[in-house]
């Protein structure tokens, strides 16, 4: 296949454009363009990339938009002709009369795309005759993060399509036709009167400076960049971060990033001023007399050294305990556990992923052997039909969120979501099954009832790939679909018919979130997910798999790294002989032999006497673990509470110790994403104040205590980890490169984007059936306490909420509220904007009604984001009996209109 | 255009249609609430930026279109005639001034005078205005309509012709019918003049469960009002049209995109689709043929010129804003809701009632060696006989306008043939011309859709030029930067030069028509440089006070 670029002959691809054609022999900057972006379809706006094309030698020529037009064999491409180079002149001079020409103090002045271009075209002057003009548009400064100033707007919809193609959110349109046609926001309204959910995905795309963000991000000053990741959440994007000294300046997405591809949201984007605010710990803190005193790091490194050999020594390894925490690097996870196991030779370690993930990797190492994402987002471009349960991507994993919504749009493609709530993703669903919270296991085992009644099941991947399959068969033939049906809640023949699309679909993939987790049956739940994947041969090909919608940007890694009580790095059992002497030898100590405590059975033995010191980084299990109160107590009753974190958090209020650790913008490492990408995290900025990355203090200690541990670095730890995780035998800093690798990581440094495509880490994969079980919270409470509130996220805050209500977001979302349906509401005498109290066997908290048909009568739902609500006051001690995961998503309460405001009532 | 936006107006289809759903909000008050649009975008999750963006495009939708009562025509050839003033004067006699709107051609053009008040067309001699506001009469309106030769489109086809013809038509198979109408020649009477055949047989090799057949009745071109009298007075020609091509092409759908401005026929099609399906025409396993599904949908327009666009049309349907497609893909490969679609102009499927009954060589044997058949010319009312003409191409023009027209009314010294993008034919160049696509491309005009606006002796022509290039920029969709900015900046150069003694850079005036031309993305912007650069070569003389060095 050949084309003539100006008569040399040249091999194009199958459906490439005379642009990228172009572009691909002769250089990026060869043709100008305005209206095309890398993320973008073409749109043919501003008609400045036109090329003449003839279809001979020196024949007549045409001029087109070399953009939209593919390459016609043979053809004749003149890219930078005279009656070309004058038709971009001529356009851009058109372009100019209706744009201001104060470049000198434009916010994009030498980052403009039209002023590059018009410097390019060589316009000296604009000769038209003073004409109408739209200069005089306002600027919109009402968001706390985009801003626009449509004076400079030239109409490229570079903008609209990207709040179209990439976020697919429609905030952004034009209105009026012709010279008057203008973009607006919603209907011709402000930023934050619209929809927009501050993506800032338009502001990145548009060529100048019309709109844009608070930040400037587009401005160029005198600055450095620096490329990391986000530290918000399980999809790891990857950030393009500019700072001068050790200032943040903005932050924008790279194109380049395999993960995010130029998209983030508004915390990756936006999200960052929480590192340098005011209420940053700047210094150790012992509390003396119930007040924290600011103190040297020695001596906080005395205090805890002393008081640490002393249970140590006395009451015993076994009576102290850690948290360590996902947001954390898996360097800092990795010392962590090596901290507890090799220093005070304990498996008393464990971490967030025991609140919200540990039914995954459970359930999936039972089924697969392998407890991660089996396949990768990007298999969402090769997928036919995606399930997702218990999950609100668009919130919680937005990059993520986006994609699967661009997916659902399509009108050929399927998207079946399970959850109780009309979540977004629920709205663009073919099929939405709103069970009743606590269901998902009998919605799950009706979907594989009717995929064996309407003989869909892959009988030769089950035969060949699987074993179990008999028994489990029998089991789900015997299903009661009736009673399940009664049970869920959800019409049986949806449920079928959801349960064909996904069995018929050439490659179907499944995305959970802690809806399924986060319950009794948190595990078992799980284990059908991946059954259920198995018996359709759903596994171990592109756009098909299990892929768990990790929270925390490294829970995956935290895991890995061995901050569990049952495995150790590389998820080895701690109770195994043999794996004992692996990591004897290697850490060259002798290493604890019992499994440890898990969280809720950390909080169980402090109460109970046994626990006398416990350390927890960057979680605040105060506010965000269940049942508050008794979490209080566990910590009240620990005589050596260690708080490591950036602010002084509910949880670091119960703290003796306070040690101030970095954030993820002022050190380096590694985070896992949700598809075992491991990718680097690198140091913009200098820790703030005496502060030291998370990793260099429990290294300090660590030598404090004894172990000699040599100072932290990435590419140290990296080196020492890769000798004993074995998925990481090949993962060297050097070469991560800017898009990481995904484990396992052989020796010879080959990623791996699919898992199980052969054979399952376990060798067959293994069915096992479980009934539905009703959890004990509503048998036991239900009768008095008839509503279910089930709780979730917002796209604005951060779990917890102490990084990001330190940020604008707090502008946009500034407190929690209560999602019920009107009937319930109007049963109650609540109006829109009441405040309710909710009463669990645990206690009540008040909060503000929010009426709306999302989720059904009944149910009720909200976040745990704020401090002023904390809604974990009444969630209950329940948990997946299995992972021993936290039931946050099913909690008995009664309802009544409240009295009047009041924080909490206990 | 989005493909999301097209998949999610897709959801609901033709049948339950976002855009009829739009025009139906507006008909209480003009435009659409705040509320209903903000109901529209959460009933199809399009965002309420689209639902409101879409709506601001359209004449009759627009905010600024609260509280009209009636509309003015303003299109060209009302403008020649010089009626228009009158009509203004005399309507405000009855009301207030914002209540009066303007609408660019209703297809009056052979007795001018046109209005249109609470859904009727009004003009000439039946525009008496204190009659019609008390009693609504309804405004019929009297033209010529003759064949010059053998009566391809100007004959009679009845209903039940319709049946018997389409009961004969199916005993064939579709390659035999495909056959005859690529043997036939017939080419697009749009404008563009695009071989039918080749564009069925295009979205026929497609493979998909649905595709749609559209009836581009969007008869935009002020001047031309040949459309208007096949739906009217031949609406069983087009809709058989319409039926052969989905047979042909295995579309399941007909869908009737017609002018706003034609509310009789609009109510004329819908009378005749009913009447065939009382006829069971339509429907499932039409006549017996298993798997032949086809049924209508009448899409009613609402005011904007570049709907005419085939493109542009689509997204309108889709009730995106109607801005212009990229190509490829064509419209035969992803048209409406990305699915299969031909697009054809009303008169080029009313010749098929014609192929299909004596075969595509019958048809073929009119006409020239290139432009097969025969046109329909629409003369308006500077002729002693206006009305619709039609005539083998390769007539001579002199034939139509002497003969058929009986000459002119008064003194006429040029005529735009082919719309607003049609080229100005001088009086002195009509012995050079004859009816069909080549002799007008030859010379350097457009044969279009053959409406001829004659321009008076004592228009002058930079009057002319400045109202055509107000309706390019007015009508411009805004989507292209060249269209956009040129057509404006062109527009507010003429009226500089008409009305503040300002004279307009030659060289600068070359560059943007150039620009225009070359830059466009659609025959918009691209097409309005032609009847300006025939003006200034054969009105030299009278331009030449208004330009500097023309």
């Amino acid at each position: 296949m050949i084309a003539y670029i100006n008569n040399q002959p040249y091999e194009y691809q199958q459906g490439e454009t005379i642009l990228n054609f172009v572009k691909r022999i002769q250089g990026e900057k060869s043709i100008p363009t305005l209206c095309d972006a890398p993320n973008l379809k073409p749109t043919g706006s501003c008609r400045i990339c036109s090329v003449e094309v003839a279809l001979k030698q020196g024949g007549p020529t045409k001029t087109v938009a070399s953009c939209h037009t593919p390459i016609m064999e043979g053809s004749y491409i003149y890219p930078n002709s005279d009656s070309v180079q004058k038709l971009r002149k001529n356009i851009i001079e058109l372009v100019l009369t209706d744009h201001p020409l104060e470049c000198l103090t434009c916010e994009v002045n030498g980052n403009c795309e039209l002023q590059d271009v018009a410097a390019r075209v060589g316009i000296r002057e604009v000769r038209y005759p003073q004409g109408a003009n739209h200069l005089h548009r306002q600027k919109d400064l009402s968001h706390p993060y985009m801003t626009s100033d449509l004076s400079k707007c030239i109409n490229c919809y570079r903008c609209v399509r990207a709040c179209d193609e990439v976020q697919g959110q429609f905030v952004l349109s034009m209105a009026g036709r012709g010279f008057d046609a203008h973009i607006i926001k919603g209907m011709d309204e402000s930023f934050f009167a619209s929809d927009c959910v501050s993506c800032g995905a338009c502001a990145q795309a548009c060529p100048t400076s019309a709109i844009s963000d608070v930040f400037q991000s587009k401005s160029i000053v005198d600055a450095d960049k620096t490329r990391t990741v986000c530290t918000y959440c399980g999809v790891g994007c990857n950030l393009e971060v500019s700072h001068r000294g050790d200032k943040v300046i903005s932050i924008r997405a790279p194109y380049d990033a395999a993960v995010n591809g130029g998209h983030t949201c508004l915390k990756g984007r936006y999200a960052f001023k929480f590192y340098d605010h005011p209420d940053r710990l700047t210094d150790p803190l012992i509390k003396r007399n119930g007040q924290f005193e600011k103190v040297s790091w020695d001596e906080a490194y005395n205090y805890i050294t002393d008081k640490l050999n002393h249970y140590k020594n006395t009451t015993g390894p076994d009576s102290i305990a850690g948290i360590s925490s996902s947001r954390c690097t898996n360097e800092e996870n990795y010392l962590m556990q090596k901290f507890f196991r090799a220093v005070l030779h304990t498996n008393n370690i464990d971490g967030c992923a025991r609140i919200c993930h540990s039914p995954t990797a459970l359930g999936m190492q039972r089924t697969f052997g392998t407890g991660a994402a089996t396949n990768s987002v990007s298999g969402i471009q090769h997928t036919d039909c995606i399930m997702v349960i218990g999950a609100n991507p668009t919130a919680a994993h937005p990059v993520t969120g986006a994609k699967i919504k661009q997916f659902a749009m399509k009108s050929d493609k399927t998207l079946i979501v399970i959850d109780p709530r009309r979540t977004e993703l629920a709205k663009y669903a073919t099929y939405h099954l709103a069970l009743r919270p606590g269901t998902n296991v009998a919605v799950l085992n009706m979907m594989m009832y009717y995929i064996v009644t309407e003989g869909l099941t892959d009988d030769d991947f089950i035969r060949v790939r699987t074993e179990g399959y008999d028994d489990f068969l029998n089991k789900i033939k015997a299903l009661d679909v009736d009673k399940m049906e009664a049970i869920s809640g959800v019409d049986k023949d949806w449920v079928r018919e959801a349960a064909i699309a996904y069995a018929t679909a050439d490659a179907a993939m499944s995305f959970h979130g802690l809806g399924v987790t986060e319950h009794s049956q948190g595990t078992f739940a799980v284990m059908q997910i991946a059954n259920l994947a198995m018996m359709t041969g759903n596994i171990g090909r592109k756009g098909v798999g299990v892929n768990p919608l990790r929270g925390q940007n490294n829970v995956q890694g935290a895991a890995d790294m061995g901050v569990q009580p049952h495995q150790g790095a590389g998820y080895l059992d701690v109770t195994n002989a043999d794996i004992q002497a692996k990591y004897r030898a290697f850490y060259g100590v002798d290493v604890p032999t019992e499994v440890g405590y898990k969280i809720p059975e950390m909080f169980d033995a402090a109460i109970a006497g046994q626990l006398k010191a416990i350390w927890i980084i960057g979680e605040d299990v105060v506010q965000t673990d269940p049942n508050t109160q008794k979490v209080i107590k566990a910590l009240e009753n620990t005589e050596l509470v260690i708080v490591q974190e950036l602010f002084i958090t509910e949880t670091a209020k119960y703290a003796d110790v306070i040690l101030p650790g970095a954030s993820f913008l002022e050190k380096s490492g590694t985070f896992t994403n949700g598809e075992r990408r491991v990718q680097r995290v690198n140091q913009v900025v200098q820790p703030i104040g005496n502060t030291k990355a998370d990793g260099q203090i429990i290294v300090e200690m660590m030598n404090r205590m004894g172990y000699a541990q040599p100072d932290y670095t990435p590419d140290g730890m990296l080196e020492e980890i890769s000798q004993i995780v074995p998925f990481f035998a090949g993962i060297k800093w050097e070469e991560l490169g800017i898009n990481g690798k995904q484990w396992p990581v052989g020796k010879d440094g080959k990623d791996t984007q699919i898992l199980h495509t052969d054979s399952f880490k376990r060798g067959k994969g293994y069915f096992e059936f479980h009934p539905f079980e009703e959890t004990r919270e509503i048998k036991n409470n239900g009768q008095e306490y008839p509503y279910i509130l089930t709780t979730n996220r917002d796209l604005e805050h951060y779990n917890c909420g102490a990084m990001t209500r330190r940020t604008g977001n707090v502008e946009i979302l500034g407190e929690d509220v209560l999602w019920i349906h009107p009937d319930d509401a109007a049963a109650k005498g609540i109006k829109d904007g009441d405040m309710v109290c909710l009463q669990s066997p645990r206690g009540k908290v008040d909060i503000k009604a929010h009426l709306t048909e999302d989720v059904n009568p009944g149910i009720l739902s909200t976040t745990f984001h704020f401090p002023e609500i904390m809604v974990n006051n009444i969630t209950s001690d329940e948990h997946c009996s299995e992972a021993l995961c936290p039931e946050y998503k099913v909690v008995a309460v009664k309802i009544r209109k409240s009295k009047g405001k009041f924080k909490t009532l206990v | 255009m989005s493909e999301n936006l097209s998949n999610l107006s897709f959801r609901k289809g033709i049948v339950d249609n976002l855009f009829e759903k739009m025009g139906d909000a507006a008909q209480h008050d003009g435009t659409p609430s705040k509320e209903e649009l903000a109901a529209l975008a959460e009933e199809f999750l399009i965002g309420k930026a689209t639902t409101y963006g879409a709506t601001t495009f359209y004449d009759f939708m627009k905010p600024e279109n609260r509280g009209k009562k009636v509309y003015v025509c303003n299109g060209t050839a009302c403008v020649c005639a010089g009626k228009q003033n009158a009509v203004q004067e005399k309507l405000q006699q009855h009301f207030k001034k914002e209540e009066i709107g303007h609408i660019t051609c209703l297809g009056r053009c052979h007795e001018n005078g046109a209005f249109q008040y609470d859904g009727q067309n009004y003009s000439g001699d039946s525009a008496d205005i204190s009659k019609i506001i008390t009693k609504k009469p309804a405004g019929r309106d009297n033209y010529h309509v003759e064949a010059l030769g053998n009566p391809v489109l100007t004959t009679n086809f009845s209903m039940q012709e319709a049946q018997e013809l389409l009961s004969n038509a199916l005993q064939k198979s579709r390659d035999q019918l495909l056959d005859e109408i690529i043997n036939s020649g017939l080419r697009g009477r749009g404008g563009a003049g695009f071989p039918m055949g080749i564009k069925l047989k295009s979205c026929k090799e497609e493979a998909s469960d649905l595709k749609f057949i559209i009836c581009n009745a969007d008869e935009g071109d002020p001047g031309a009002y040949s459309d208007r009298y096949l739906l009217e007075q031949q609406p069983y020609a087009v809709l058989f049209g319409m039926i052969i091509a989905g047979y042909i092409t295995g579309a399941d759908w007909g869908v009737l995109y017609i002018r706003a401005e034609y509310p009789d026929a609009v109510t004329i099609t819908k009378q005749a689709i009913e009447a065939l399906r009382q006829a069971d025409l339509l429907g499932f396993d039409i006549l017996g043929h298993k798997n032949f599904n086809f049924d209508f949908k009448i899409i009613k327009a609402q005011g904007a010129y570049i709907c005419g666009e085939e493109t542009a049309l689509i997204n309108s349907i889709e009730g995106q804003r109607p801005e212009v497609r990229t190509r490829p893909p064509f419209p035969t490969q992803q048209g409406l809701f990305l699915k299969p679609t031909v697009v054809n102009n009303v008169e080029t499927l009313a010749a098929l009632p014609f192929i299909i009954k004596n075969g595509g060589t019958a048809y073929a044997k009119m006409g020239t060696e290139r432009s097969k058949g025969t046109k329909l010319i629409s003369l308006d009312s500077f002729f002693n006989k206006p009305g619709i003409y039609e005539v083998e191409m390769g007539t001579k023009l002199a034939t139509v306008i002497e003969k058929l027209g009986g000459g002119f009314k008064s003194p006429v010294k040029a005529m735009q043939i082919g719309g607003p993008l049609g080229g100005i034919v001088p009086i002195e160049k009509i012995p050079d011309l004859t009816i069909d696509f080549e002799s007008f491309a030859k010379e350097g005009f457009l044969l279009g859709h053959a409406s001829i606006v004659c321009i008076p002796k004592d228009f002058p022509m930079i009057n002319f030029l400045t109202h055509l290039m107000d309706f390019a920029q007015y009508e411009s969709c805004g989507k292209c930067f060249p269209c956009r900015l040129g057509t404006k900046r062109a527009h507010e150069m003429l009226e500089k030069a008409l009305y503040d003694n300002y004279k307009i850079d030659k060289a600068l005036f070359d560059d943007l028509l150039t620009t225009l031309k070359e830059g466009s993305l659609c025959a918009h912007g691209g097409g309005i440089p032609l009847p300006v650069r025939n003006a200034m070569q054969y009105f030299e003389e009278e331009l030449a006070g208004y330009f500097v060095n023309l």
